[in-house]
């Protein structure tokens, strides 16, 4: 078993290595790089709209571009280039010491101008938040459910509470919020309970630095809400059927009949016999739940407005921000492998039974 | 005569949809199979699997509804449309919408959809404007009081310019400006005049035109209004889902963008299964090396966080509907079926009759397609119906998010956009597409869920 988790964490650095190549050749390889984005910003600067025949005369000198060119790594080769920004290679610009990202060094944004590695790092809390509540939440939703709909199976409760679980399914969280969000943040039915997106009030900070703690926690759950509900609705369907259709198998099983047999009242068959069972595969999707986040989180977090890595990653591929892209990148890709090898291990620790080989 | 003429239209379009869906594209297939020397032998499984289905009702009308709908969707250009279905004037005789059709599906060759209005007793080198051609040729009144209305027009325009003519010491410029002005006044009364010589093509009734059921195209402006757009939706301007926040109507618009949707999704899905298939197949079947490393490839791919990489490619591509389309195979569509598949065929491969199968000498792919493969189509069938739902809504995603479709193309996520922006004045750019998007995933899902119970029944036993 150790073996197999050796193996597995041995795959992350190679596939890891193989997704991020692919994206540095793919932008490198795109027009309209930092060049480019650099010329539009003097053109825009100097000559604001001055007309057609303005921008022939403001090309860059060529001594600017080749100071750009060297400043992005765009006179080495691409795998060369790879290889510095990976931090494997040293780096002329920095005294030939080694600096890419497994130092920890992403480069500065364009549009931020600050490290790319703390923009991130200030925006992913917010993700974690968004991301842990909206889990757990789901959890709270979908155990009782299908624990309720396994019981009853095939009864009018069942029929109707799969309609809603297919309603759910077939729209997606963002598009849930954004109803919610209709509903209940403007006017139209006279329900105007909460904020319309964001993350917190303008002045939370201020009233934290004041100590009116209860006002911020009230503020704080007041916009966490509708986006919670959102991540509840993306994956509600799937982990409320996934719990009714494993404990409907584990209570068909021959444990439970024994159990049965021996005359234990149905409530301990049930919830301590089968459910503990039927936990199973809901755990290991711990793991996807956690690469989940990230994927989901552009779309919800673009629908809510919250400041959070997925917004993130928009404004920088809107902006052309090429660090920031990158490293969201590297961090979508390592929360995504991170979280296959949680559910292995979860898996490993939950059921005796699974050998890994 | 109107309301007559609407519900003439729906009921020639439902009808034709529904004997398109249920007899003719199951004759056509049929045939085109018996063509290709390909007769299907149903077998009794299959026939058993069938009828579970049918008697599953929500499902199976969902698949009715929702198969309906498509086939009469992908006829829209001759249903929801601004052009004409047949406009005849005096001797001429066009079939614009029918030709847009004809241009759309056969895109490897140019149609001529164009009929300039000059040739159908209207002025000017541009398109004929349709609906203005039905209504005078439905009632010549109106064209009379367009008459009316140009020469009061013109009239009051040469009283003023007579007015204002300039005297000998004026200067050359406005003496030129009035030559225009009258020159251009000219113009106006040779045009009333062809309206005039061209009213009695109209009364004698040799002109007339065919609209379609719904008479504007998603491309079109809808600017009559006296708001600037967006309009919201009300019976009073005839605006049953209101306009998007450049004037376009959403009716038009939801059809499209339904259309374009499913039909993404099902090519998506189709050729992402196709691919899949193999690649599983493959892996499952000779297993050994090819599967250990050809899993780490997938294992490796399927890491991807595809929607980011989706949108970074396509702000850099700007893709169309195809690049679009192959992005989403090349990046998630093969990836989940070939667990599924490769799974099924490590468990057929070892069963008695694919070793007597081997044992006799047939080829690989022999064994492959005809022997493993229809005893492994289960879980390819019972995850079709999800997956589409799946990318359909990655098709919505991208566009919300502006990474999708060309700007312009009608689109659910699009739409989403715009309502998202406008939020708290104009829900109906919110509710219309929600509607639109839930309406017909819910249909895939009950139809995916009764494939399920069909296909795969589970039948729970347990004690109480």
């Amino acid at each position: 078993m150790i073996s197999y988790f050796v193996r597995r964490i041995l795959l992350i650095p190679i596939t890891f290595m193989c997704i991020t190549f692919l994206v540095y050749f793919v932008m490198r390889s795109a027009p309209g790089g930092p060049i480019e984005q650099a010329r539009q910003q003097i053109m825009m600067q100097d000559g604001g709209g001055g007309g057609g025949a303005a921008g022939e005369d403001l090309e860059l000198p060529q001594a600017a571009i080749d100071q750009l060119k060297r400043y992005y790594k765009l006179d080495k080769s691409k795998p060369h280039g790879y290889l510095i920004w990976l931090g494997l290679a040293p780096d002329e610009d920095k005294g030939d010491r080694f600096s890419g990202i497994v130092q920890g060094d992403f480069g500065r944004s364009y549009l931020w101008s600050d490290p790319v590695i703390e923009t991130i790092t200030s925006r992913f809390p917010i993700s974690i938040y968004f991301g842990l509540i909206g889990y757990f939440a789901t959890w709270l939703v979908c155990v009782p459910l299908g624990i309720k709909k396994a019981l009853n199976h095939r009864s009018m409760f069942d029929t109707g509470s799969s309609m809603a679980v297919f309603l759910g399914y077939s729209i997606p969280g963002f598009v849930a919020a954004m109803i919610l969000m209709l509903l209940f943040s403007t006017e139209l039915i006279g329900c105007d309970w909460f904020p319309l997106g964001g993350f917190r009030s303008e002045g939370w900070d201020d009233m934290w630095a004041k100590g009116e703690v209860w006002w911020c926690i009230k503020d704080q759950l007041h916009h966490t809400f509708i986006p919670i509900i959102g991540y509840v609705m993306g994956g509600f369907a799937t982990m409320t059927i996934l719990m009714k259709n494993s404990l409907l198998d584990n209570l068909g099983a021959d444990y439970v009949r024994t159990a049965f047999a021996k005359g234990l009242p149905e409530n301990r068959v049930v919830f301590v016999h089968a459910l503990r069972n039927s936990m199973i595969p809901l755990c290991v999707s711990i793991g996807h739940a956690i690469g989940l986040m990230l994927a989901g989180s552009f779309l919800l977090e673009k629908t809510c407005n919250i400041p959070g890595l997925g917004l993130l990653g928009f404004e920088s591929i809107v902006g052309r921000d090429y660090p920031v892209i990158m490293g969201v990148l590297v961090f979508a890709v390592l929360i995504k492998l991170v979280g296959n090898i949680l559910s292995d291990i979860v898996l490993a620790f939950v059921d005796p039974r699974v050998r890994f080989s | 005569m109107d309301v007559l003429s609407f519900l003439l239209k729906l009921v020639v379009v439902v009808a034709g949809g529904w004997l398109m869906t249920t007899r003719a594209i199951p004759w056509i297939f049929v045939r085109l199979a018996r063509l290709v020397g390909f007769r299907a032998k149903i077998t009794p499984v299959t026939r058993r699997r069938v009828d579970r289905f049918k008697r599953i009702k929500r499902g199976y009308w969902a698949f009715r509804l929702l198969s309906t709908l498509f086939v009469i969707s992908l006829f829209l250009e001759v249903i929801v449309s601004g052009r004409a279905l047949v406009v005849v004037y005096d001797g001429e005789v066009a079939f614009p919408a029918v030709a847009e059709w004809v241009d759309n599906a056969a895109f490897f060759t140019d149609v001529n959809t164009f009929n300039k209005a000059s040739d159908f007793g209207q002025i000017g080198e541009s398109e004929v404007d349709y609906r203005q051609f039905d209504e005078w040729s439905e009632d010549p009144g109106a064209l009379r009081s367009e008459i009316a209305n140009r020469t009061a027009d013109a009239d009051a325009d040469a009283a003023e310019i007579a007015a204002s003519a300039p005297t000998a010491d004026d200067k050359e410029w406005k003496h030129k400006a009035h030559q225009r002005k009258v020159t251009k006044l000219e113009k106006r009364r040779g045009e009333i005049e062809t309206l005039t010589a061209n009213l009695d093509v109209f009364e004698n009734g040799t002109a007339f035109a065919v609209m379609p059921l719904y008479p504007y195209s998603p491309s079109e402006f809808r600017h009559e209004f006296e708001k600037n757009p967006p309009n919201k939706p009300s019976f009073s301007t005839g605006l049953l889902l209101g306009t998007d926040v450049s004037g376009r109507d959403l009716v038009p618009l939801m059809a499209y963008a339904f259309r374009i949707s499913l039909s993404f999704a099902l090519i998506v899905a189709f050729v992402g299964y196709f691919v899949g298939i193999i690649v599983g197949g493959v892996q499952g079947y000779f297993g050994g090396w090819t599967d250990i490393l050809s899993q780490r490839f997938v294992e490796i791919w399927g890491s991807i966080p595809f929607l980011f990489t989706i949108m970074i490619i396509a702000s850099i591509l700007r893709p169309s509907f195809l690049i679009l389309v192959g992005l989403l195979i090349l990046l998630r569509a093969w990836l989940g079926i070939t667990y599924y598949v490769r799974g099924e065929f490590y468990r057929e491969k070892s069963k008695d009759y694919v070793h007597a199968a081997i044992a006799s000498g047939v080829s690989d792919r022999k064994i492959i397609l005809k022997h493993i493969l229809p005893n492994s189509i289960v879980p390819i069938v019972t995850f079709a119906p999800f997956a589409i739902v799946g990318y359909v809504n990655a098709l919505v995603s991208l566009d919300f998010l502006g990474f999708g479709l060309p700007a312009g193309t009608p689109s659910w996520g699009g739409l989403l956009r715009q309502g998202l922006e406008n939020i708290t004045f104009y829900p109906h750019l919110v509710i219309a597409p929600v509607v639109a998007l839930a309406l017909t995933l819910y249909c895939v899902v009950m139809i995916g869920e009764a494939v399920r119970e069909a296909f795969d029944p589970k039948v729970f036993s347990r004690l109480r």
